[in-house]
């Protein structure tokens, strides 16, 4: 009887494995091409320049970024060049920092601070930050915040000073604020930012 | 004995104490949670979990390796080829963790520059050791893949347990080498990080734990080989048949297409049908036997492996898998709930079965029974019960308030972490995390006083 | 789905997979000792399995697809163990 025999089922197991593993590298090609910067889920750096917002979109029913009109950063424009090495810096501090044992990005990594997917357009910076940190504008608020957080009274979980520098703290805001550009499906659902209020 | 089964010793003597500091340093991220301002600017929340994960996975990696090494020569009748240079790879291995731990607690944090990737941490969760010793993991698997092939080849004999092995070896492999990149986009960073986490511990490890399950099963009972076999083979193509593409669970939110949340919802959700049979299985096996065996609590612990896995992997994994339900739980503590149930059902107690059948074998004891081993295996379980059950409270509570009502903004973040249910939750978490410590407590006491009883030769029961 | 639905949902599927583990437990249990009351208990959970399916094919906001899905899990959790204890004694011989 063909099922008492392990040739059979040696068979099935190398099968099953080799076709998954077929679909898997043809949906992986078309996955990276969406998600490579400037692919139809992840805007290219230089969305740092505009306007983001996050809106429930009524005929998908789910939330989806929004990218407006032209939005200085600091006060400045960046070029593709300089937008792409300011990422690769706040990624590395993100890195160094090890800020996936704290917090979570996409909700992936650790659950102990707020997830950061759309921290950029949350409206607390605009509510308690700006005023709190006296700074001119929302990334000034993060910088700010980012490079001295015990100066700030928090809700009771602290964050430890990480000894980040004005230079890795705009790199960071600016990274955040490429990362809420993201579409992620709708992920995190009902996130209300006050952008344009 | 042989000097693979004496180097395997080792390995299990290894990853006991691996075991012990991340249940120290699992206790220390508790108490960060229910405590204020605990060990602030010190031993922070980020270091204490960066510890307790990452000895988490080389304590179960250390297990997998020491059960290879102490059951290929027993298949292979030969002692394993290139066993003195695995055994030095051991002592650099256990070097290169220190110094990592080490540099984890004390350093802790460098600048955003390539130095800090080097050599002090990398920041990606599980693979957070700065990059020399990710390269030093890569040489230790390096040998330890040579050592497995090497004597199959020597041995001219490639049973069917071990083509599954070291077919499973090559992918094992080969993932890990994505620990290294640090990839500016964090979609595309994200996208192949989940396929090193998933594709080994959903895939890989799946296959390796079968592997040893099956050498485990044929001593521990004298099942045949043929039929462990055959339940491997159908393993694989279950597992990975359900497992590869169940990939996709991973996927819904960081930025890919909306297909995966279709392909992953339902792969994944059929993931828990093999796992149904596995339960089948081990009720026949302990049903067959009369729970009569002679090492009980090796037998036991297998026994919780399937019923763990199931309940922490099929159960805990179901009711969080499908899309609609995970846009709410994901990134909560009900995702924790799952990955503690899960990982320990999963391997940990299969590893545990392995150290028990090790030492009967070394110590030459006939039958293994007493009175600690019953403490332990109730404390570790209730323990792990006790804690996902709070972290499912917590998290639940923390899905609605934070995600469902609050739309996961900082302002919705504080009230679920201030919610009563979230709080008592994680207090219970940490009262059941201490029960599982002092389960952990009396195993090391068991597996130390092994032995103390020198009887006769093991000897293997057949069915009744 | 609506804020409480999930949760509602989520802990039936939980349950869903639970049964499904009960039932393969007792009608093992009762194969092995061939006493019909153990695989009667095994049928009476598989019976609040099915119960669950339809509460959550009726109740939960789930797409006809992932209703689809839930309905051949349940029949496939059905068949699973009496498949698999079927197959276990034959290669057991």
């Amino acid at each position: 009887m063909y099922v008492q025999d392990p040739a059979f089922w040696r068979a099935g197991a190398i099968s099953s494995t080799v076709v998954m593993s077929i679909v898997l590298v043809f949906l992986t090609l078309d996955s990276l091409s969406a998600i490579t910067t400037g692919g139809r889920n992840v805007p290219p750096y230089t969305v740092i320049n505009q306007a983001i917002d996050y809106k429930f979109d009524a005929t998908l029913n789910i939330s989806m970024p929004v990218i407006g009109g032209e939005q200085l950063l600091f006060g400045r424009k960046y070029s593709a060049t300089e937008a792409e090495a300011l990422m690769d810096i706040g990624k590395l501090v993100i890195q160094s920092r090890a800020c996936m044992d704290y917090h979570t990005f996409f909700g992936n990594g650790s659950y102990y601070a707020p997830d950061l997917t759309k921290a950029w357009l949350d409206p607390v910076w605009r509510q308690m930050w700006i005023p709190m940190t006296q700074a001119d504008s929302k990334e000034e608020a993060i910088v700010r915040f980012l490079m001295n957080p015990e100066k700030y009274p928090n809700w009771g979980r602290q964050m430890p000073n990480l000894k980040i520098t004005r230079e890795e703290a705009v790199a960071t805001t600016a990274y955040l604020k490429w990362m809420s550009a993201i579409n992620a499906n709708g992920f995190p659902s009902g996130f209300k930012t006050n952008e344009g209020k | 004995m042989y000097k693979s089964e004496e180097l395997a010793l080792k390995y299990f003597a290894a990853a006991m104490v691996l075991f012990g500091l991340m249940v120290v340093f699992g206790l220390l991220s508790a108490t960060h949670y229910v405590q204020r301002g605990f060990l602030l600017n010190k031993l922070d929340f980020s270091i204490a979990k960066i510890v307790h994960i990452d000895t988490m996975i080389l304590w179960l990696l250390l297990g997998f390796i020491g059960a290879i090494y102490w059951f290929l020569p027993g298949e292979l009748n030969r002692e394993t080829v290139g066993i003195k240079l695995a055994a030095i790879m051991f002592y650099v291995l256990c070097t290169a963790i220190v110094i990592v731990a080490l540099v984890f607690i004390f350093v802790q944090y460098g600048g955003a520059n390539q130095f800090s990737l080097w050599f002090i941490n990398q920041g990606r969760k599980y693979v957070e050791a700065p990059r020399w010793a990710a390269i030093g993991i890569v040489l230790v698997l390096a040998v330890f893949c040579y050592n497995v092939i090497a004597t199959t080849i020597k041995a001219k004999k490639v049973t069917g347990i071990m083509g599954v092995l070291i077919v499973d070896l090559v992918p094992l492999f080969a993932l890990y080498f994505i620990a290294f990149p640090a990839i500016t986009n964090m979609s595309v960073d994200l996208y192949w990080w989940w396929w090193l986490v998933h594709l080994w511990v959903e895939g890989t490890w799946e296959i390796l734990i079968g592997c040893i399950m099956a050498f485990s099963l044929m001593q521990l009972l004298g099942t045949e080989r043929r039929i462990v076999e055959m339940w491997l083979y159908i393993e694989v193509a279950l597992v990975l048949g359900t497992g590869i593409l169940g990939l996709g669970h991973h996927y819904f939110w960081i930025g890919t297409p909306s297909y995966w949340l279709a392909i992953g919802g339902l792969f994944s959700a059929l993931e828990p049908l093999p796992l149904l049979g596995m339960v089948v299985h081990a009720v026949y096996d302990a049903g067959t036997l009369r729970m009569k065996t002679t090492n009980k609590p090796a037998f036991y612990w297998i026994m919780a492996e399937a019923f763990g896995n199931f309940l922490g992997g099929g159960v805990f994994g179901f009711m969080m898998t499908l899309p609609q339900i995970n846009l709410f739980s994901h990134g909560t503590q009900w995702t924790v709930s799952h990955g503690h149930f899960a990982f320990w059902g999963a391997y940990a107690c299969g590893i545990l079965s392995v150290i028990y059948l090790a030492l009967q074998k070394a110590h030459q004891v006939a039958e293994v029974n007493g009175v600690r081993w019953r403490w332990s295996f109730a404390l570790l379980n209730i323990g792990m019960i006790g804690m996902v059950g709070a972290l499912l409270i917590s998290g639940i509570a923390q899905a609605f308030y934070e995600r469902a009502i609050g739309g996961s903004t900082l302002q919705a973040f504080i009230e679920g972490q201030s919610n009563p249910w979230f709080m008592q939750g994680m207090t219970a978490r940490l009262a059941f995390g201490m029960i599982f410590a002092a389960g952990y407590v009396i195993l090391i006491y068991d597996l130390l006083a092994f032995g103390k009883q020198r009887i006769s030769q093991a000897t293997v029961l057949r069915p009744a | 789905m609506r804020s409480f639905d999930f949760i509602d949902t989520a802990l039936l599927l939980g349950l869903f997979v639970l049964l499904a583990g009960c039932y393969g437990l007792f009608y093992t249990i009762g194969e092995l000792r061939q006493r019909r009351h153990w695989i009667n208990i095994g049928y009476v959970c598989f019976f609040f399995q099915a119960v669950i399916t339809l509460l959550i094919v009726m109740c939960a906001p789930l797409g006809i697809g992932w209703q689809l899905l839930i309905i051949a899990s349940c029949i496939a959790c059905f068949k699973i163990p009496p498949m698999a204890f079927s197959y276990l004694k034959l290669i057991h011989g």
